[in-house]
Protein backbone atom coordinates (compact mmCIF):
# COMPACT_ATOMS: atom_id res chain seq x y z
CA UNK A 1 0.00 0.00 0.00
CA UNK A 2 1.76 3.25 -1.14
CA UNK A 3 1.54 6.41 1.65
CA UNK A 4 -0.67 9.19 1.25
CA UNK A 5 0.66 11.75 -1.27
CA UNK A 6 2.70 14.73 1.19
CA UNK A 7 0.88 17.83 1.07
CA UNK A 8 2.86 20.74 -0.59
CA UNK A 9 1.84 23.06 1.82
CA UNK A 10 1.66 22.36 5.16
CA UNK A 11 1.24 24.69 7.66
CA UNK A 12 0.67 23.03 11.73
CA UNK A 13 -0.19 24.83 15.12
CA UNK A 14 1.00 28.48 14.25
CA UNK A 15 0.16 30.44 17.48
CA UNK A 16 0.74 34.10 17.69
CA UNK A 17 0.30 36.53 20.61
CA UNK A 18 1.43 40.67 20.49
CA UNK A 19 1.59 41.45 24.42
CA UNK A 20 -1.66 40.45 25.67
CA UNK A 21 -3.56 39.25 22.23
CA UNK A 22 -3.85 36.24 20.56
CA UNK A 23 -4.09 37.08 17.33
CA UNK A 24 -3.21 32.94 15.63
CA UNK A 25 -4.14 30.02 17.82
CA UNK A 26 -3.48 26.84 16.64
CA UNK A 27 -4.04 27.54 13.11
CA UNK A 28 -2.91 24.64 10.55
CA UNK A 29 -4.30 23.49 7.15
CA UNK A 30 -2.45 21.82 4.14
CA UNK A 31 -2.94 22.89 0.14
CA UNK A 32 -2.20 21.59 -3.09
CA UNK A 33 0.41 22.51 -5.50
CA UNK A 34 -1.13 25.26 -8.06
CA UNK A 35 -3.94 25.94 -5.82
CA UNK A 36 -5.14 28.93 -4.40
CA UNK A 37 -6.34 29.07 -0.49
CA UNK A 38 -8.40 32.00 -0.64
CA UNK A 39 -8.64 33.29 3.77
CA UNK A 40 -11.49 35.62 4.14
CA UNK A 41 -11.73 37.86 7.43
CA UNK A 42 -12.34 41.04 8.83
CA UNK A 43 -8.91 43.53 8.75
CA UNK A 44 -6.91 43.02 11.82
CA UNK A 45 -8.08 39.56 12.22
CA UNK A 46 -4.46 37.54 12.11
CA UNK A 47 -4.57 37.44 8.54
CA UNK A 48 -1.37 39.83 7.89
CA UNK A 49 0.38 38.21 10.57
CA UNK A 50 0.08 34.82 9.36
CA UNK A 51 1.10 35.43 5.53
CA UNK A 52 4.02 37.43 7.71
CA UNK A 53 5.34 34.26 9.60
CA UNK A 54 4.83 32.13 6.61
CA UNK A 55 6.91 34.76 4.62
CA UNK A 56 9.39 34.71 7.68
CA UNK A 57 8.89 38.51 8.17
CA UNK A 58 7.47 38.07 11.86
CA UNK A 59 8.36 34.97 13.80
CA UNK A 60 5.37 32.59 15.51
CA UNK A 61 5.33 32.15 18.99
CA UNK A 62 5.24 28.31 17.85
CA UNK A 63 4.20 26.04 15.34
CA UNK A 64 5.64 24.76 12.33
CA UNK A 65 5.61 25.91 8.17
CA UNK A 66 6.87 22.77 5.64
CA UNK A 67 6.93 24.14 2.22
CA UNK A 68 7.33 20.49 -0.36
CA UNK A 69 8.65 18.36 3.17
CA UNK A 70 10.84 21.00 4.02
CA UNK A 71 10.75 22.98 7.22
CA UNK A 72 10.69 26.48 7.08
CA UNK A 73 10.27 27.80 10.03
CA UNK A 74 13.16 28.97 11.04
CA UNK A 75 14.56 29.65 7.32
CA UNK A 76 15.01 33.38 6.84
CA UNK A 77 13.28 35.27 4.18
CA UNK A 78 15.29 35.63 1.32
CA UNK A 79 16.44 31.87 1.44
CA UNK A 80 12.07 30.89 1.56
CA UNK A 81 11.44 31.73 -1.97
CA UNK A 82 8.36 32.99 -0.68
CA UNK A 83 6.83 35.67 -2.05
CA UNK A 84 4.50 38.26 -0.47
CA UNK A 85 2.75 40.77 -1.89
CA UNK A 86 1.19 44.01 -0.25
CA UNK A 87 -1.76 45.57 0.42
CA UNK A 88 -0.19 48.73 -1.20
CA UNK A 89 1.13 47.94 -4.81
CA UNK A 90 4.97 48.57 -3.80
CA UNK A 91 7.51 49.30 -6.06
CA UNK A 92 10.68 50.45 -5.30
CA UNK A 93 10.73 53.91 -6.04
CA UNK A 94 14.04 54.54 -7.34
CA UNK A 95 14.13 51.89 -10.16
CA UNK A 96 12.18 51.90 -13.65
CA UNK A 97 9.26 49.47 -14.27
CA UNK A 98 11.74 47.15 -16.19
CA UNK A 99 14.16 47.24 -12.79
CA UNK A 100 11.21 46.32 -10.17
CA UNK A 101 10.32 43.27 -12.61
CA UNK A 102 13.96 41.85 -12.88
CA UNK A 103 14.75 43.12 -9.26
CA UNK A 104 14.13 39.48 -7.93
CA UNK A 105 16.38 37.74 -11.05
CA UNK A 106 19.36 40.36 -10.74
CA UNK A 107 19.46 39.03 -6.91
CA UNK A 108 19.84 35.32 -8.74
CA UNK A 109 22.53 36.59 -10.75
CA UNK A 110 20.61 35.70 -14.14
CA UNK A 111 21.97 36.99 -17.53
CA UNK A 112 20.29 39.91 -19.16
CA UNK A 113 18.95 37.46 -22.08
CA UNK A 114 17.95 34.98 -19.71
CA UNK A 115 15.99 37.64 -17.68
CA UNK A 116 14.66 39.01 -20.60
CA UNK A 117 13.38 35.36 -21.72
CA UNK A 118 11.73 35.17 -17.73
CA UNK A 119 10.10 39.14 -17.72
CA UNK A 120 8.95 39.23 -21.46
CA UNK A 121 5.99 36.55 -21.52
CA UNK A 122 4.93 38.21 -18.27
CA UNK A 123 4.79 41.84 -19.76
CA UNK A 124 2.87 40.63 -22.08
CA UNK A 125 0.30 38.54 -19.94
CA UNK A 126 0.44 41.68 -17.36
CA UNK A 127 -0.05 44.69 -20.62
CA UNK A 128 2.85 46.27 -19.30
CA UNK A 129 5.06 46.85 -22.43
CA UNK A 130 4.13 50.35 -22.99
CA UNK A 131 5.66 51.14 -19.35
CA UNK A 132 8.63 49.20 -19.30
CA UNK A 133 10.69 52.53 -18.71
CA UNK A 134 8.64 54.33 -16.70
CA UNK A 135 9.02 55.07 -13.29
CA UNK A 136 6.46 53.94 -10.45
CA UNK A 137 5.34 57.64 -9.67
CA UNK A 138 4.27 57.52 -13.39
CA UNK A 139 1.55 54.27 -12.92
CA UNK A 140 -1.65 54.35 -11.81
CA UNK A 141 -2.88 52.08 -8.68
CA UNK A 142 -3.88 49.33 -10.74
CA UNK A 143 -0.36 49.05 -13.23
CA UNK A 144 1.43 49.41 -10.05
CA UNK A 145 -0.30 46.35 -8.57
CA UNK A 146 0.44 44.73 -12.21
CA UNK A 147 4.09 45.11 -11.82
CA UNK A 148 3.92 44.22 -8.10
CA UNK A 149 2.43 40.86 -9.43
CA UNK A 150 4.55 40.32 -12.53
CA UNK A 151 8.18 41.01 -10.08
CA UNK A 152 6.47 37.99 -7.80
CA UNK A 153 5.84 35.82 -10.76
CA UNK A 154 9.25 36.18 -12.31
CA UNK A 155 11.25 34.44 -9.72
CA UNK A 156 8.58 31.87 -10.30
CA UNK A 157 8.18 31.45 -6.68
CA UNK A 158 6.87 27.83 -5.19
CA UNK A 159 4.57 29.51 -2.75
CA UNK A 160 2.90 33.80 -3.93
CA UNK A 161 1.34 35.07 -0.44
CA UNK A 162 -1.29 37.56 -1.43
CA UNK A 163 -2.66 40.24 0.98
CA UNK A 164 -5.24 42.07 -0.25
CA UNK A 165 -3.39 43.29 -2.76
CA UNK A 166 -6.55 44.64 -5.22
CA UNK A 167 -7.68 46.27 -1.52
CA UNK A 168 -6.25 49.80 -2.51
CA UNK A 169 -8.02 50.10 -6.34
CA UNK A 170 -11.40 51.41 -7.68
CA UNK A 171 -14.08 48.80 -8.33
CA UNK A 172 -13.15 48.67 -11.56
CA UNK A 173 -9.52 48.27 -11.74
CA UNK A 174 -9.98 45.31 -8.52
CA UNK A 175 -12.64 43.35 -10.80
CA UNK A 176 -9.86 43.22 -13.86
CA UNK A 177 -6.97 42.83 -11.78
CA UNK A 178 -9.15 40.05 -9.74
CA UNK A 179 -9.60 38.39 -13.27
CA UNK A 180 -6.06 38.67 -14.46
CA UNK A 181 -5.39 37.05 -11.25
CA UNK A 182 -7.48 34.22 -12.21
CA UNK A 183 -5.82 33.91 -15.45
CA UNK A 184 -2.60 34.07 -14.69
CA UNK A 185 -2.70 32.18 -11.86
CA UNK A 186 -3.82 29.14 -14.13
CA UNK A 187 -1.61 29.69 -16.67
CA UNK A 188 1.63 30.10 -14.57
CA UNK A 189 0.31 27.35 -12.31
CA UNK A 190 1.01 28.87 -9.13
CA UNK A 191 0.05 28.06 -5.68
CA UNK A 192 -0.66 30.71 -3.22
CA UNK A 193 -2.85 32.40 -0.12
CA UNK A 194 -5.25 35.15 -1.28
CA UNK A 195 -6.64 37.09 1.76
CA UNK A 196 -9.24 39.41 1.65
CA UNK A 197 -12.14 40.93 3.35
CA UNK A 198 -14.18 40.67 0.48
CA UNK A 199 -16.24 37.18 -0.23
CA UNK A 200 -16.98 37.86 -3.62
CA UNK A 201 -12.91 38.42 -4.42
CA UNK A 202 -12.43 35.43 -2.25
CA UNK A 203 -15.21 33.29 -4.92
CA UNK A 204 -13.46 34.99 -7.71
CA UNK A 205 -9.64 33.91 -6.64
CA UNK A 206 -9.84 31.00 -4.68
CA UNK A 207 -9.93 26.97 -5.22
CA UNK A 208 -10.22 26.41 -1.39
CA UNK A 209 -11.58 28.43 1.30
CA UNK A 210 -11.12 29.75 4.97
CA UNK A 211 -12.30 31.67 7.26
CA UNK A 212 -9.92 33.39 9.99
CA UNK A 213 -11.57 35.19 13.16
CA UNK A 214 -10.85 35.00 16.68
CA UNK A 215 -7.58 33.85 15.89
CA UNK A 216 -8.83 30.56 14.40
CA UNK A 217 -8.76 29.23 11.38
CA UNK A 218 -11.74 27.80 9.51
CA UNK A 219 -11.27 25.55 6.19
CA UNK A 220 -14.31 24.76 3.94
CA UNK A 221 -14.35 21.18 2.34
CA UNK A 222 -15.54 22.75 -1.12
CA UNK A 223 -17.16 25.94 -2.61
CA UNK A 224 -20.42 25.06 -1.95
CA UNK A 225 -19.61 24.22 1.87
CA UNK A 226 -17.72 28.51 2.17
CA UNK A 227 -21.38 29.55 0.21
CA UNK A 228 -23.55 28.30 2.61
CA UNK A 229 -21.42 28.58 6.12
CA UNK A 230 -23.02 31.94 7.41
CA UNK A 231 -19.38 32.93 9.02
CA UNK A 232 -18.43 33.62 5.12
CA UNK A 233 -21.03 36.00 4.53
CA UNK A 234 -21.77 34.62 1.14
CA UNK A 235 -24.98 33.23 1.35
CA UNK A 236 -26.69 36.16 2.79
CA UNK A 237 -24.50 38.21 0.14
CA UNK A 238 -26.33 36.27 -2.81
CA UNK A 239 -30.00 36.83 -0.64
CA UNK A 240 -28.98 40.46 -0.65
CA UNK A 241 -28.30 40.92 -4.68
CA UNK A 242 -31.47 38.40 -5.15
CA UNK A 243 -33.56 40.54 -3.42
CA UNK A 244 -32.39 43.73 -5.02
CA UNK A 245 -33.21 42.07 -8.62
CA UNK A 246 -36.62 40.31 -7.80
CA UNK A 247 -37.28 44.55 -6.10
CA UNK A 248 -35.68 45.90 -9.59
CA UNK A 249 -38.39 46.21 -12.60
CA UNK A 250 -36.63 45.15 -15.76
CA UNK A 251 -35.71 47.38 -18.53
CA UNK A 252 -38.03 47.40 -21.36
CA UNK A 253 -37.84 45.02 -24.25
CA UNK A 254 -36.58 47.20 -27.51
CA UNK B 1 3.10 68.73 -19.08
CA UNK B 2 1.11 70.04 -16.51
CA UNK B 3 0.41 73.83 -16.72
CA UNK B 4 2.84 73.80 -13.03
CA UNK B 5 5.92 72.75 -15.11
CA UNK B 6 4.98 74.63 -18.10
CA UNK B 7 4.58 78.22 -16.62
CA UNK B 8 6.87 80.51 -18.77
CA UNK B 9 5.44 83.64 -17.93
CA UNK B 10 8.41 86.40 -17.46
CA UNK B 11 9.99 86.72 -13.91
CA UNK B 12 8.71 90.13 -12.37
CA UNK B 13 11.86 93.13 -11.80
CA UNK B 14 10.93 93.16 -8.08
CA UNK B 15 11.74 89.16 -8.13
CA UNK B 16 14.73 89.55 -10.30
CA UNK B 17 16.35 92.90 -8.43
CA UNK B 18 15.56 90.91 -4.98
CA UNK B 19 17.75 87.84 -6.80
CA UNK B 20 20.33 89.91 -8.09
CA UNK B 21 20.49 91.59 -3.95
CA UNK B 22 20.17 88.27 -2.84
CA UNK B 23 23.42 87.26 -4.88
CA UNK B 24 25.15 90.41 -4.20
CA UNK B 25 24.84 89.80 -0.41
CA UNK B 26 25.94 86.37 -0.64
CA UNK B 27 28.95 86.90 -2.68
CA UNK B 28 30.17 90.31 -1.14
CA UNK B 29 31.81 89.43 1.92
CA UNK B 30 33.74 86.79 -0.79
CA UNK B 31 34.59 89.21 -3.00
CA UNK B 32 35.92 91.68 0.05
CA UNK B 33 37.84 89.42 1.52
CA UNK B 34 39.43 88.41 -2.43
CA UNK B 35 40.32 92.10 -2.47
CA UNK B 36 41.97 92.59 1.06
CA UNK B 37 43.87 89.41 0.30
CA UNK B 38 45.48 91.04 -2.77
CA UNK B 39 45.62 94.59 -0.88
CA UNK B 40 48.85 96.27 -0.55
CA UNK B 41 47.83 99.87 0.36
CA UNK B 42 44.17 99.81 1.59
CA UNK B 43 44.63 103.08 4.16
CA UNK B 44 41.33 104.88 5.72
CA UNK B 45 39.29 106.79 3.77
CA UNK B 46 39.77 104.99 0.58
CA UNK B 47 37.15 102.72 -0.55
CA UNK B 48 39.45 100.28 -2.65
CA UNK B 49 42.85 99.51 -2.36
CA UNK B 50 45.84 101.77 -4.00
CA UNK B 51 47.50 98.90 -4.90
CA UNK B 52 47.55 94.99 -5.46
CA UNK B 53 49.58 92.19 -5.02
CA UNK B 54 50.25 88.76 -5.02
CA UNK B 55 52.47 88.48 -1.72
CA UNK B 56 50.28 87.48 0.78
CA UNK B 57 49.10 84.57 -1.66
CA UNK B 58 52.87 83.47 -2.65
CA UNK B 59 53.68 83.73 1.43
CA UNK B 60 50.79 81.56 2.44
CA UNK B 61 50.70 78.72 -0.65
CA UNK B 62 55.10 78.64 0.12
CA UNK B 63 53.87 77.32 3.20
CA UNK B 64 56.02 78.93 5.91
CA UNK B 65 53.58 80.31 8.06
CA UNK B 66 52.25 77.10 8.15
CA UNK B 67 48.96 77.99 6.09
CA UNK B 68 48.84 74.80 3.87
CA UNK B 69 49.19 72.31 7.27
CA UNK B 70 46.41 74.06 8.75
CA UNK B 71 44.14 73.79 5.41
CA UNK B 72 45.02 69.75 5.06
CA UNK B 73 44.78 69.57 8.83
CA UNK B 74 41.26 71.50 8.20
CA UNK B 75 39.93 69.23 5.60
CA UNK B 76 41.22 65.55 7.19
CA UNK B 77 39.67 66.45 10.27
CA UNK B 78 36.59 67.47 8.89
CA UNK B 79 36.32 64.73 6.28
CA UNK B 80 36.99 62.42 9.01
CA UNK B 81 34.22 63.79 11.33
CA UNK B 82 31.46 63.66 8.25
CA UNK B 83 32.46 60.30 7.13
CA UNK B 84 32.51 59.00 10.69
CA UNK B 85 29.25 60.81 12.01
CA UNK B 86 27.43 59.85 8.78
CA UNK B 87 28.15 56.13 8.89
CA UNK B 88 27.75 56.02 12.50
CA UNK B 89 24.07 58.40 12.09
CA UNK B 90 23.15 55.97 9.51
CA UNK B 91 23.30 52.45 11.69
CA UNK B 92 21.96 54.66 15.27
CA UNK B 93 18.91 56.18 13.07
CA UNK B 94 17.36 52.89 12.08
CA UNK B 95 17.55 52.12 15.17
CA UNK B 96 16.22 54.80 17.06
CA UNK B 97 13.04 55.34 14.35
CA UNK B 98 11.84 52.05 14.96
CA UNK B 99 12.86 52.31 18.86
CA UNK B 100 9.21 52.43 21.18
CA UNK B 101 10.93 55.29 22.59
CA UNK B 102 11.72 57.06 19.48
CA UNK B 103 10.47 60.31 20.45
CA UNK B 104 13.01 60.45 23.71
CA UNK B 105 15.86 59.31 21.31
CA UNK B 106 15.08 61.66 18.89
CA UNK B 107 15.29 64.39 21.78
CA UNK B 108 18.18 63.46 23.38
CA UNK B 109 20.18 63.61 20.48
CA UNK B 110 19.43 67.56 20.67
CA UNK B 111 21.39 68.21 24.09
CA UNK B 112 24.47 68.62 22.21
CA UNK B 113 22.72 71.84 20.93
CA UNK B 114 21.94 73.37 24.45
CA UNK B 115 25.33 73.95 25.18
CA UNK B 116 27.45 76.30 22.89
CA UNK B 117 30.46 73.66 22.04
CA UNK B 118 32.79 76.00 23.66
CA UNK B 119 30.60 74.69 27.04
CA UNK B 120 30.62 71.60 25.85
CA UNK B 121 34.09 71.75 25.11
CA UNK B 122 34.97 72.76 28.88
CA UNK B 123 32.52 70.08 30.49
CA UNK B 124 34.44 67.55 28.48
CA UNK B 125 38.14 68.75 29.26
CA UNK B 126 38.53 66.88 32.56
CA UNK B 127 37.30 63.59 30.62
CA UNK B 128 39.45 63.95 27.69
CA UNK B 129 42.95 64.98 29.74
CA UNK B 130 41.85 61.69 31.81
CA UNK B 131 41.80 59.85 28.08
CA UNK B 132 44.91 61.95 27.04
CA UNK B 133 43.21 63.00 24.17
CA UNK B 134 43.51 66.82 24.82
CA UNK B 135 45.77 68.78 22.38
CA UNK B 136 45.30 66.11 19.59
CA UNK B 137 43.55 66.04 16.44
CA UNK B 138 42.35 62.96 17.47
CA UNK B 139 40.54 64.64 20.98
CA UNK B 140 39.35 67.84 18.60
CA UNK B 141 37.79 64.67 15.97
CA UNK B 142 35.94 62.80 19.40
CA UNK B 143 34.57 66.06 20.39
CA UNK B 144 33.06 67.27 16.99
CA UNK B 145 32.06 63.41 16.64
CA UNK B 146 29.90 64.45 19.09
CA UNK B 147 27.85 67.38 17.70
CA UNK B 148 28.01 65.80 14.36
CA UNK B 149 26.63 62.88 15.51
CA UNK B 150 23.99 64.17 16.58
CA UNK B 151 23.22 66.29 14.25
CA UNK B 152 23.19 63.50 11.58
CA UNK B 153 20.96 61.21 13.41
CA UNK B 154 18.14 64.06 13.64
CA UNK B 155 18.47 64.65 9.87
CA UNK B 156 18.55 60.82 8.96
CA UNK B 157 15.97 59.57 11.52
CA UNK B 158 13.07 60.85 9.52
CA UNK B 159 13.92 58.91 6.54
CA UNK B 160 13.18 55.63 8.64
CA UNK B 161 9.38 54.95 7.99
CA UNK B 162 6.85 52.05 8.10
CA UNK B 163 7.14 52.08 4.41
CA UNK B 164 11.19 51.73 3.88
CA UNK B 165 10.45 48.83 6.04
CA UNK B 166 7.89 47.44 4.01
CA UNK B 167 10.21 48.09 1.33
CA UNK B 168 13.35 46.14 3.33
CA UNK B 169 11.23 43.65 3.85
CA UNK B 170 9.81 43.15 0.35
CA UNK B 171 13.25 42.96 -0.94
CA UNK B 172 13.60 40.43 1.51
CA UNK B 173 11.01 37.90 0.34
CA UNK B 174 12.73 38.33 -3.19
CA UNK B 175 15.62 37.08 -2.05
CA UNK B 176 17.92 39.66 -0.72
CA UNK B 177 20.16 38.93 2.36
CA UNK B 178 20.24 42.24 4.46
CA UNK B 179 23.98 43.83 2.60
CA UNK B 180 21.88 43.60 -0.63
CA UNK B 181 18.75 45.13 0.96
CA UNK B 182 21.04 47.87 2.13
CA UNK B 183 22.83 48.00 -1.14
CA UNK B 184 20.03 47.97 -3.43
CA UNK B 185 17.24 49.63 -1.70
CA UNK B 186 18.06 51.51 1.48
CA UNK B 187 21.58 53.32 0.35
CA UNK B 188 19.60 54.18 -3.46
CA UNK B 189 16.81 55.99 -1.41
CA UNK B 190 18.60 57.94 1.57
CA UNK B 191 21.46 58.91 -0.79
CA UNK B 192 19.84 62.10 -0.84
CA UNK B 193 19.57 62.80 3.13
CA UNK B 194 22.90 61.03 3.61
CA UNK B 195 24.59 63.66 0.89
CA UNK B 196 22.60 66.70 3.07
CA UNK B 197 24.01 64.84 6.81
CA UNK B 198 27.40 64.50 5.31
CA UNK B 199 27.78 67.99 3.99
CA UNK B 200 26.39 69.34 7.31
CA UNK B 201 28.79 67.56 9.44
CA UNK B 202 31.70 68.57 7.60
CA UNK B 203 30.49 72.04 7.64
CA UNK B 204 29.61 72.28 11.60
CA UNK B 205 33.46 70.80 11.96
CA UNK B 206 35.03 72.96 9.58
CA UNK B 207 33.67 75.94 10.96
CA UNK B 208 34.02 74.66 14.32
CA UNK B 209 36.05 77.10 16.62
CA UNK B 210 35.44 76.48 20.34
CA UNK B 211 36.37 72.83 20.77
CA UNK B 212 39.35 73.04 18.57
CA UNK B 213 40.49 76.01 20.96
CA UNK B 214 39.28 74.10 24.42
CA UNK B 215 40.27 70.31 23.55
CA UNK B 216 42.97 71.43 21.02
CA UNK B 217 44.49 73.16 23.12
CA UNK B 218 46.41 75.16 20.69
CA UNK B 219 48.22 72.48 19.17
CA UNK B 220 46.01 71.69 16.63
CA UNK B 221 46.42 74.34 13.91
CA UNK B 222 42.89 74.51 12.21
CA UNK B 223 42.10 77.15 10.03
CA UNK B 224 39.62 78.88 12.05
CA UNK B 225 41.89 79.41 14.63
CA UNK B 226 44.62 80.63 12.06
CA UNK B 227 42.16 83.57 11.02
CA UNK B 228 41.48 84.83 14.92
CA UNK B 229 45.57 84.06 15.08
CA UNK B 230 46.41 86.32 11.79
CA UNK B 231 43.70 88.95 13.37
CA UNK B 232 44.58 89.14 16.86
CA UNK B 233 48.40 89.86 15.23
CA UNK B 234 47.00 92.72 12.99
CA UNK B 235 47.94 90.44 9.92
CA UNK B 236 44.31 91.26 8.25
CA UNK B 237 45.90 90.35 4.67
CA UNK B 238 46.90 87.13 6.00
CA UNK B 239 43.36 86.46 7.62
CA UNK B 240 41.56 87.07 4.48
CA UNK B 241 43.64 84.28 2.65
CA UNK B 242 43.09 82.28 5.26
CA UNK B 243 39.18 82.98 6.02
CA UNK B 244 39.09 82.52 1.83
CA UNK B 245 40.72 79.41 2.08
CA UNK B 246 37.99 78.35 4.51
CA UNK B 247 35.35 79.32 1.95
CA UNK B 248 36.57 77.21 -0.64
CA UNK B 249 35.85 73.76 0.32
CA UNK B 250 32.45 74.18 1.68
CA UNK B 251 31.46 76.29 -1.52
CA UNK B 252 33.01 73.08 -3.45
CA UNK B 253 30.44 70.84 -1.57
CA UNK B 254 27.89 72.78 -1.87
CA UNK B 255 28.17 73.10 -5.92
CA UNK B 256 28.42 69.36 -5.79
CA UNK B 257 25.72 68.60 -4.07
CA UNK B 258 23.07 71.37 -5.13
CA UNK B 259 21.21 68.70 -6.95
CA UNK B 260 21.12 66.27 -3.85
CA UNK B 261 20.14 68.67 -0.91
CA UNK B 262 17.55 69.94 -3.45
CA UNK B 263 16.05 66.70 -3.92
CA UNK B 264 16.42 66.30 -0.27
CA UNK B 265 14.62 69.02 0.24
Amino acid sequence: MTPPAQPFLSVEALDKRFGAERVLDGVGFTLERESVLAILGRSGGGKTTLLKILAGLVPADSGRFLLDGRDLSTVPPERRQVVYLYQEPLLFPHLSVRENLVFGLRLRRLDEAAMRARIEPLVDRLGLADHLEKMPAQLSGGQRQRVAFGRALAIQPPLLLLDEPFGSLDATTRAEMQTLFREVARQVAITAIFVTHDVKEALIVGDRFGHLAGARLKLFADRAAFIGDPVSGAASEIAFWNSLASKTPSPPRA
Amino acid sequence: MSPELGNTAPVSWPRRAGAAALIVLCWLPVAYLALLSLARDWAFPALLPTALTLATWQRALAGNDGLITSFATSVGIALLVATLATTAAGVASRIFAYHRHRGWWVLAMHAPFALSPVILGTCLLYFFIRLGLVGSAAGVIAAQFIFGYAYAVIVLVGFWNPHVAALEDLARTLGAGKREVLRRVVFPLARPLLAVAFFQTFLLSWFDYGLAAVIGAGKVPVLTLRVTEYMGSGNVHLAAVCALLLVVPPLAFLLLNRRLAITAA
